[in-house]
């Protein structure tokens, strides 16, 4: 990447002004406090699971989830300082190779790929498995970020401002529909509007493209019936409990048994085996039962709390290309929280989105906590006033 | 190195309009929708937490039903007639082994070598997707359970369950069947007291309730749990007796064989002044301990049936069959036995009187028939009074009374003896049953009121005076029998005393139930002497046959035809029975057998009074000893007693037998009696020859008995003395050359020592004798 010397030196005049050299401390302590209670809520949840291992994988382990959690929480937690410590112009220069590398491990996906339950989303690498669709959504955020540092003025304009921006989405997204793997695919759209709106895209264009989402869905519904079906099974569950509505119902017993205070940490009936998921998409339904309506609450506050300050210290960034990031990640945080208890609420037709620092999976959370230490980095440049 | 630490120009700060739309953003996804999941939290936890929770609640608790003991059925001494005893169940739950995917072949193989069952069976049953219960065997013994037990621990199995269940026995096998009844596989009594009284036989079972996980197993730790006590089953004291239900049933199936009956027989013992059933038995019979299997015959029938459909349809009906409890299911003709309540009603209402005369010149018109209907004695039995007409058991003499009575009469009487209901509609036909306390009672079935009191048809009327044209139920006959000879009150029949609960309590009691007075006590006396005529009158009694010597038994014989299945068929059949109460003068029991269909081939006149009667005598003679019934001496001096002879001199012991009433022969050659047979004091038929050792051994020789059946009772008396048996008489002995041995204690062949005592029944086949009364 070309560098530009000149522009360099007047900035550093304004070198009087004291540079912090730490980063945000809310942000980390919000993170760990939700690192730290995602992973004890992945012990309670599963431990049922993993002691009576229906599946024969813990080998009656109670403990086998949750050890295997830590450890990655651990190695996370490093990720997350090693991200801190990477200056922003690295991420910004290599952000094109990494989205190179994430396209062909997409690639990769279909063809070596690891299947479970009819989709080959993960990748084999070593014992541990990794789903390239998490690298994809940071590939995403950084190259976006970068275009639209480099297109500046033109967003506005449909060459510069859409036509890369949706050929990249479209092929990515592309390659996860093979997997297939929707609820990435809805993510990885949704996140891109977020960077083409926060990069100045004019408003019609949205308008336009809900406009087209709107009829897709529209077309789908009425040509697939596996889609009106999932829409009647999310407007009344309880019309099919054994079959389509179990997960969703049993999810609606689980957060309903939990009342205002909860049966208290440990204390889950549900995730005996009646919840599906119950450590995984659906841990959010065990916090819902054991800790109540107040921990649930509780618990969202502080995501609501890191999210907010993810994007206070985006504004509060000096220069564009950090500012991008750091709001992307944070809206990406955002859109994954949403959609994850959304789902378990039923408030919106099931599909498979983790919650973030708290569903099992390793190298999800190492890639979660990666990007949360980008956002550090970044927050080592805010002025202190 | 380039600088890194600033990367970027003061003028490539993001844009006002980055910054706002950034602020919308973090608005939007820090704030509203957030909201929106409170919101949504709030609704499902708050608003609608006790709906969820209690349908959580619903299938996360597991109810196990805890098994009760089901009751004790006691005979009225206490003897038990049917027991509970703990078995366990073994079953799987398929949905469980799939969801721990354990190995099906393993339980598949130690369960069918455990319990003896068919391998490919029991994999079937793993592989039984979705469910959650399927039995492998039912009421395996404890030892069985144990194996199953340690073969699920050794392998740590999951999905392959004992629950506790109760197998019930009965410890008589085949005694008292119809009446006890049974319990299926479940545990419900399907037949019997145990079917009448099962809701307190089950007590009420209890159940723990219990969390557990999705697939039934229980928690690792116990979260919850809640024991709902049961309540064991009540014991239950029948009015049955054990050794009376037994006598009944051993002469009952003997005369089955002896007269080879066609079509079952029946017999009630009542206690006549109480309603309390002693015995009731239905032949054949079956064990109920095993009520599924078929008898002999009709297993051979079975077996030579085709088509495996007619194997089950065949044996379907046997099994009906042999359920099926005759003397309340059924209903028949009773014929003379009838002439008991034609003879209460008549005396009760005054239209006639023991000095009354009758005369039967063989037959009787009748209003409204075509024939005049005949007596069983075609030529007549000639001027007679009252009592010799019921001795005779004159139909035309009947036909003459229950006309005094009125048609009319004579169905408010029915009524009265509970044999049937009037109704408001005449043209109804009616019925009536005794509500006794049993399931399967049928009703009777007689002509509508418009039909019976027609004025212009009597022949409805003289065909129920002597017991035909109607039927009802053995068990109606006994009941209004009884009232006749107990006083005049109608009792209503029952068979369970008493239900004491698990903590020793009455749960329930019956008191003897008078449902009303029909005739009064001097009626009833009457009726009683006069019927006592009929067995103890040895010259015209029609039912000698029933006589026990030192016993007072009344009775009355009856041999009804099948009257509609003659219309039907052409095929004439009987169904003889006979009607017996003891003591004559305060009657405490009162006995009915009746054998449906004898065959003609038996050697047997087919009446009441030849088949049924010395049945009848057989179980009394059995039964009034057992139930303390003093005899009396007999003043005809039938009986001897063996006086004592050892030491004294021939002269003196010859004129000791001789003033005994016996007659003696000597052996051996000396003067002085030195030993006898039979031994002093023994009961022997008088006239009897003992004999006399003088100076001599008994013989220590082996004799055998003779077959005595059909001889007369003095020449089996000759026929024993010569082998130095000695015979003694239970019937009453009225003419020792004319009566003929009906039955004896110890059959033909048996090996006997000398001076043994045999006992023996007799009958009178006397030719006047041989009719169908």
């Amino acid at each position: 990447m070309r560098y530009d010397s000149a522009r360099l030196a007047d900035f550093s005049d304004a070198s009087a002004v004291k540079q912090r050299s730490v980063f945000d401390g809310p942000f980390f302590s919000v993170s760990m406090l939700l690192l730290a209670i995602g992973v004890i809520m992945v012990f309670s949840s599963s431990y049922a699971r993993a002691w009576y291992d229906p599946g024969n994988v813990t080998g009656g382990n109670a403990a086998y989830y949750f050890v295997r959690q830590l450890v990655f929480a651990l190695m996370g937690i490093a990720a997350m300082l090693v991200a801190s410590r990477i200056p922003m112009e690295l991420y910004r220069r290599y952000a094109f190779s990494f989205l190179v590398f994430t396209i062909l491990l997409l690639m990769l996906v279909p063809v070596i790929g690891v299947k479970a339950n009819g989709s080959r989303r993960w990748l084999g690498v070593g014992g541990l498995t990794l789903q390239p669709s998490e690298l994809a959504k940071l590939a995403v955020i950084l190259s976006f970020s970068v275009m639209i540092c480099r297109a500046k003025g033109k967003m506005r304009t449909f060459r510069h401002g859409i036509v890369p921006f949706a050929g990249i989405l479209g092929l990515i997204v592309g390659l996860l529909i093979l997997e297939p793997h929707f609820s990435a695919s809805i993510i990885i759209l949704g996140l891109g509007a977020v960077m083409l709106f926060l990069g100045g895209v004019s408003l019609g264009w949205f308008a336009a493209a809900f406009g087209v989402a709107g009829g897709g869905l529209a077309v789908l519904l009425t040509f697939f019936p596996y889609a009106s079906s999932r829409i009647n099974t999310w407007r009344d569950p309880f019309s099919d409990i054994s079959g389509r509505g179990y997960q969703i119902v049993q999810s609606l017993y689980t957060i309903g048994s939990g009342g205002l205070s909860g049966l208290g940490l440990g204390g889950s009936r549900q995730k005996f085996l009646y919840l599906p998921e119950e450590h995984n998409d659906f841990i959010f339904s065990v916090v819902c039962e054991e800790l109540g309506f107040i921990g649930a609450a509780l618990i969202l506050c502080l995501f609501s709390m890191l999210i907010l300050r993810g994007f206070w210290i985006a504004l509060h960034c000096r220069d564009r290309f950090s500012f991008l990031v750091c709001s992307g990640i944070s809206s990406l945080l955002a859109i994954q929280v949403f959609l994850n208890v959304a789902v378990v609420t039923n408030l919106m037709p099931c599909t498979g989105i983790s919650l973030p620092l708290f569903s099992y999976g390793g190298t999800a959370l190492l890639i979660q906590l990666f990007e949360l230490g980008i956002i550090l980095s970044a927050s080592r440049s805010i002025l202190e006033k | 190195m380039r600088n890194l630490k600033y990367p970027d120009y003061p003028d490539n700060k993001p844009g006002r309009q980055m910054l706002r739309r950034c602020a919308v953003l973090s608005a939007l996804f820090g704030i509203a929708a957030f909201a929106l999941l409170f919101a949504r939290l709030y609704k499902l936890q708050i608003i609608d937490h006790e709906k969820y929770e209690a349908m959580a609640i619903e299938q996360q608790l597991r109810s196990t039903p805890s098994s009760t003991s089901r009751g004790i059925i006691y005979d009225r001494n206490m003897n038990v007639l049917a027991i509970s005893a703990s078995v366990d169940n073994v079953y799987l739950s398929p949905a469980e082994i799939e969801n721990y995917g354990e190995d099906r072949e393993l339980i598949a193989r130690g369960l069918s070598e455990i319990l003896d069952i068919d391998y490919d069976d029991v994999y079937e049953k793993t592989g039984r997707r979705g469910s959650w219960y399927v039995t492998v065997a039912r009421k395996i013994e404890s030892e069985k359970a144990d194996q199953v037990r340690a073969f699920k621990a050794e392998h740590g199995l999951r999905g392959v369950r004992l629950e506790t269940d109760t197998k019930r026995y009965y410890p008589n096998s085949e005694l008292a069947c119809h009446l006890i009844g049974f319990v299926g596989t479940d545990n419900y009594g399907l037949e019997g007291i145990e079917a009448r009284y099962d809701e307190l036989l089950s007590g009420t079972a209890g159940s723990t309730l219990r969390a557990t996980n999705a697939y039934g197993t229980e928690l690792l730790f116990t979260q919850y749990e809640e024991y709902v006590p049961g309540q064991d089953g009540c014991d239950i004291i029948t009015t049955l007796d054990s050794t009376i239900q037994y006598y009944v049933e051993k002469h009952l199936k003997q005369a089955v064989e002896d007269y080879d009956i066609q079509n079952g027989a029946g017999a009630i013992a009542m206690d006549v002044n109480t309603g309390e059933v002693l015995a009731m038995a239905s032949l054949g019979g079956y064990d109920l301990n095993n009520f599924l299997a078929v008898s002999d015959e009709a297993q051979s029938l079975i077996d030579a049936a085709e088509s495996d459909e007619e194997k089950q349809e065949l044996r379907t009906q046997a099994q009906t069959r042999q359920w099926r409890n005759k003397v309340l299911s059924d209903t028949y003709e009773p014929g003379s036995t009838f002439k008991i309540i034609t003879l209460a009603m008549a005396l009760e209402e005054g239209v006639t009187s023991l000095k009354d005369s009758f005369y039967c010149g063989g037959n009787v018109s009748v209003l409204g028939r075509t024939s005049p209907i005949r007596c069983w004695k075609t030529e007549g039995h000639g001027s007679q009074n009252l009592t010799q007409a019921v001795q005779h058991s004159c139909n035309v003499a009947f036909v003459n009374i229950g006309q005094r009575v009125g048609a009319e009469r004579f169905y408010e009487y029915c009524e009265a003896f509970g044999f049937l209901n009037l109704s408001s509609d005449p043209d109804a036909n009616l019925s009536a049953r005794t509500g006794i306390d049993l399931s399967g009672e049928s009703g009777s079935i007689w002509w509508s009121k418009n039909t019976f009191c027609s004025e212009k048809n009597l022949s409805q009327l003289a065909a129920a005076s002597f017991g035909q044209t109607f039927t009802i139920t053995p068990l109606q006959l006994v009941c209004a029998v009884s009232a006749c000879v107990n006083g005049g009150h109608l009792m209503e029949p029952y068979v369970v005393k008493q239900a004491v609960d698990e903590d020793g309590s009455l749960a329930y009691e019956r008191e003897p139930k008078v449902l009303r007075q029909v005739i009064s006590e001097s009626t009833s006396r009457t009726v009683r002497e006069t019927l006592e005529q009929v067995v103890g009158d040895p010259n015209e009694g029609t039912g000698r046959n029933a006589a026990v010597s030192g016993f007072r038994i009344g009775g009355k014989t009856g041999t009804s035809e099948k009257v509609s299945l003659e219309a039907q068929t052409g095929q004439k059949e009987y169904i003889v029975s006979f009607i017996g109460f003891a003591p004559a003068d305060h009657p405490e029991i009162a006995l009915l057998v009746f054998l449906d269909t004898p065959s003609n081939a038996s050697g047997i006149y087919v009446s009441g009074g030849q088949m049924a009667a010395p049945v009848v005598g057989k179980m009394m003679a059995d039964i009034l000893p057992y139930m303390g019934v003093e005899p009396e001496r007999n003043e005809a001096e039938t009986e001897a007693v063996m006086p004592m002879t050892m030491g004294k001199s021939l002269d003196q012991a010859r004129k000791i037998i001789e003033e005994s009433g016996l007659r003696c022969r000597t052996i051996g050659n000396g003067s002085t009696v030195t030993n006898q047979l039979p031994a002093a004091g023994s009961s022997i038929a008088a006239n009897t020859q003992v004999i006399l050792y003088l100076d001599a051994e008994i013989s220590q020789d082996i004799e055998y008995m003779p077959e005595l059946t059909g001889m007369s009772y003095e020449k089996a008396r000759e026929t024993l003395s010569y082998y130095g048996l000695y015979i003694n008489s239970l019937s009453t002995v009225t003419d020792a050359g004319k009566q003929t041995v009906n039955s004896q204690s110890l059959p033909a062949g048996a090996e006997l020592e000398h001076g043994t005592i045999v006992e023996v029944t007799l009958v009178d086949q006397d030719e006047s004798m041989l009719g169908k009364y």
